[in-house]
């Protein structure tokens, strides 16, 4: 065969093999639950009540877990979600299965986890979307980004970078900067969508270059906004560097700065708009990995680990590098939990002042 | 030309070893299954076997992948020319003709044409791709938003010859189609339109919701109730398995000219399969002697979109391949196969990675003619499906259909909606109304919509826009010769000969 053992504990069809093949997992766990549980859940089902949580969390997973994916099949959070969950399944001996629930800008699928069950079988693979500017864009949010969901780990980042068409004549930010102010509302820069992240680093960098008249034409994606970018249909983009980076390196789009606080990994020599007298302007998408609220300490715990120990896996850690991610090490719950509330702080202004209200 | 043939040479030394081989062939099979499936498309299949992929080395994963996604453009006519239900989307319009040629038990040389189509157009698409793909891919770049819109707008008119019954019917067909087209978050305002507070619509209604209901359930539904008054409809003896002379006589400019729209809408970003097939559909029976055939069985009405799903499919691949831009969710999803492997999509792939860029351009040929070879005796296995009984074959089309509609969002209100749109396209049959105008409405407004606005955008109103930029100009003025060619007296016999009312 051609597949080995570790590609195939990667794969769904398995897992529902492995579903099927143990409709109930109570037995089997039983046998391998410490002295003292195995008393309690003997003596629980005797008693006709179920296990009792605390020999659940003891032996988490026994069962295949599903990783909700909010977004689309093949586009990048969900590639970032069958790497881990490929790399999870393997960690902790129990099929991660991706499951992809798109809709509603992502709300959909959070909204999904926010209400699920919290025994750490139902998991979100969340987005600065899902955490950060949906609550703060749409008109009604069917779930708390804060207090909504049980905070596991941050999984990494992906910086976002402004670029230009290569006919423009600027060579950097100061450059762009003066020849939209001498030609107020002639160029455009292009989106992935309303109320996209893009979009919300282009009105930021709007209000830090001093109101800067350009205008904002939205895309279905980020893809198609690169094709037009790329044809010089349109002038001016921010963009996450995995579409970005390959557009750069072919010299078919000029990139002016990166928009985190520090340089990009693939780009040392781009300058962040940080530098460039923007000090508060930290543009990026992150990936991190929430369950639903209450979710026992055991599981949170046993979960972050394993995430912990993703980006001590070199094959694992270059893939999700390979896709563009930076591999953010020892993240705590705790620091994903500050992450959504200073996210949420940073992008309200920005949102609030785009005007946009998304149905 | 020899760096040509030293590159072919590399391509076909990569695509041709052991492995490479199998993994085509796994791909090529695979994406047969899929498509003839109903409702289970390349896209969740791909997303299920990335992990997978990412053991494998880079030439054998991604000739697998693209593998699938070929081979499920000659599945998906199978079910479409036996039962009437659409297996992939782009395979709706071959219903039209397709079935009409299985009930006068002409299956075999329906899915034999389909077959040699699609042959022949994968290959012509697959040396566009070696020869040109460069300077195609740089001649795509040239549509913006402003010549989109004025190419959908050809598109629309051209949607009112898809008709075969009367004119306005077709017209209000196509008008509720761009109604339902519009459905869910409008892109430029955020505001949600006839969404009715269900999340689940925000998006939009999917295209294979609506095809699969109104196509393949309704068909199911209307088989039914004829079958409860009349017993079984007649399907004529299947008298050969090949196309007859006759056939491939009246065949072969269908499918060059199915090969020709494929190939250019295959390019464009966001054209894909779905409008390729149409268009190849409209042009048939436009150029057509006696269009009154198409809908009764016209073998073009087959051939026609079928080459030109294939080889749309194929040049889809170009944009991916040259520049590093996907033009649909499976090139996207090919890019993420690509880039995990370490490798950076974009227009170095060809001059780093010679080997891996002529290895799957060499390895679509050897796919499309394993495709073939798989696909041509199939085809006396699938005509059995003809004399499946009802109570078997109906319920598997429904189950096999409501799984693939689930598995496209893991969404149960995908197949609430599709159940809803079998009901509505049982009245559509009932009330004599076409469904095809309807999906070609529903395909082309929204992107209509949005590129105008787009368009107006990026001019900061000027409507001089669509008339400035050349392309955009031709199409218009394309769009506006059709329609005086349907409107003008002189071609009014002709046309009424061709859209009268049946029976």
């Amino acid at each position: 065969m051609f597949v080995n053992k570790n590609a195939l504990l990667g794969h769904p069809m398995n897992a529902m093999l492995g579903g099927w093949r143990h409709p109930d997992p109570v037995p089997d766990a039983l046998m391998e639950l410490p002295m003292f549980c195995r008393f309690v859940v003997a003596a629980m089902l005797a008693a006709g009540l179920l296990a009792g949580d605390a020999c659940a969390q003891a032996n988490y997973p026994t069962k295949p877990v599903r990783m909700i994916v909010s977004f689309a099949v093949g586009g990048p959070t969900d590639l970032v979600a069958r790497v881990v969950a490929a790399k999870l399944s393997e960690s902790l001996g129990q099929q991660f299965v991706v499951e992809n629930r798109p809709g509603a800008g992502g709300n959909i699928g959070a909204d999904m986890v926010s209400k699920a069950a919290p025994d750490g079988y139902t998991l979100l693979m969340a987005t600065v979307s899902t955490h950060a500017t949906n609550p703060l864009l749409y008109k009604k949010i069917p779930y708390d980004p804060v207090t909504g969901f049980t905070p596991i780990g941050q999984v990494g980042i992906t910086p976002i970078v402004l670029v230009v068409h290569p006919s423009l004549p600027v060579t950097d930010v100061k450059g762009l900067i003066e020849l939209i102010k001498n030609n107020p509302g002639k160029y455009s820069y292009g989106s992935s969508g309303l109320g996209s992240i893009l979009q919300l680093c282009g009105e930021h960098f709007r209000a830090l270059a001093g109101g800067i008249d350009y205008v904002h034409v939205p895309y279905r994606g980020s893809a198609p906004m690169m094709n037009d970018l790329v044809a010089g249909q349109i002038p001016i983009a921010f963009d996450g560097t995995p579409s970005a980076m390959p557009q750069i390196e072919a010299k078919a789009i000029r990139v002016l700065a990166t928009g985190t606080q520090t340089r990009a990994r693939q780009l040392p020599d781009v300058p962040t708009l940080a530098e460039l007298g923007f000090p508060s302007f930290d543009c990026y998408t992150w990936n991190a990995i929430f369950a639903p609220p209450k979710t026992p300490e055991p599981i949170v715990k046993k979960l972050n680990e394993a995430i912990q120990k993703l980006v001590d896996d070199p094959p694992t850690f270059k893939r999700l590098q390979e896709l563009g991610i930076d591999p953010t090490p020892k993240q705590t719950p705790a620091m994903l939990e500050a992450l959504v509330k200073a996210e949420l702080a940073k992008w309200a202004p920005v949102a609030k002042a785009t005007g946009v209200q998304l149905d | 030309m020899s760096e040509l043939f030293s590159n072919l040479a590399l391509g076909f030394s990569v695509a041709g070893t052991l492995n490479n081989l199998f993994f085509c062939f796994v791909g090529a099979m695979l994406g047969t299954l899929i498509g003839v499936l109903p409702g289970i498309g390349p896209l969740a299949t791909l997303a299920m076997l990335l992990p997978i992929t990412f053991q494998l080395p880079p030439e054998g994963a991604l000739i697998m992948l693209a593998g699938i996604f070929y081979g499920a453009q000659y599945g998906g006519s199978t079910t479409s020319i036996l039962i009437n239900v659409p297996g992939e989307s782009s395979s709706v319009v071959t219903a039209l003709d397709g079935h009409a040629m299985a009930k006068q038990g002409r299956a075999g040389s329906a899915l034999a044409i389909a077959a040699i189509g699609s042959f022949f157009a994968g290959c012509v698409a697959t040396v566009l791709i070696a020869v040109a793909g460069p300077p195609l891919a740089s001649i795509a770049q040239k549509f913006g938003a402003a010549e989109y819109f004025s190419l959908m707008v050809f598109g629309l008119v051209g949607a009112v010859v898809l008709a075969s019954g009367s004119v306005i019917k077709a017209v209000s067909m196509i008008i509720l189609g761009l109604l339902l087209g519009l459905v869910g978050l409008d892109v430029t305002s955020g505001q949600g339109r006839f969404t009715f507070g269900i999340p689940e619509l925000s998006d939009g209604i999917g295209f294979v919701t609506v095809s699969l209901g109104l196509f393949g359930i309704a068909e199911i539904v209307t088989n039914l109730e004829r079958a409860s008054k009349h017993g079984r409809d007649e399907i004529a003896p299947v008298h050969s398995l090949m196309p007859t002379r006759q056939d491939m006589r009246e065949s072969w400019p269908a499918i060059l000219r199915g090969t020709f729209v494929g190939s250019l809408l295959g390019i464009l970003p966001g054209g894909g399969a779905v409008l390729a097939s149409f268009s190849a559909y409209t042009l048939e029976k436009k150029v057509a002697k006696d269009p009154s055939r198409f809908g009764k069985g016209a073998i073009e009405g087959v051939a026609g979109p079928e080459s030109a799903n294939n080889a749309a499919a194929q040049t889809s691949f170009i944009p991916m391949l040259t520049l590093g831009i996907p033009s649909n969710a499976v090139m996207a999803l090919m890019i993420g196969a690509m880039m995990i492997q370490g490798i950076t999509p974009g227009p170095q792939v060809m001059t780093k990675q010679p080997a891996l860029f002529w290895g799957i351009v060499a390895s679509m040929w050897i796919g499309n003619l394993m495709l073939v070879i798989i696909n041509l005796p199939l085809v006396g296995m699938w005509i059995r499906l003809l004399r499946v009984p009802y109570e078997m074959l109906f319920p598997a089309i429904i189950v096999f259909c409501s799984i693939g509609i689930y598995s496209l969002n893991n969404s149960t209100t995908d197949v609430l909606f599709t159940a809803g749109f079998g009901l509505i396209g049982y009245l559509f049959v009932k009330l004599g109304f076409e469904a095809a105008p309807l999906l070609l409405g529903f395909v082309l407004g929204p992107l209509m919509e949005e590129n105008l606005r787009r368009a107006m955008t990026i001019s900061r109103g000027d409507p001089m826009t669509f008339i400035d930029r050349p392309i955009s100009l031709g199409l218009l003025v394309a769009s506006l010769a059709l329609l005086a060619i349907v409107i003008a007296p002189s071609v009014r016999r002709t046309r009424e000969a061709a859209f009268q009312e049946e029976g």
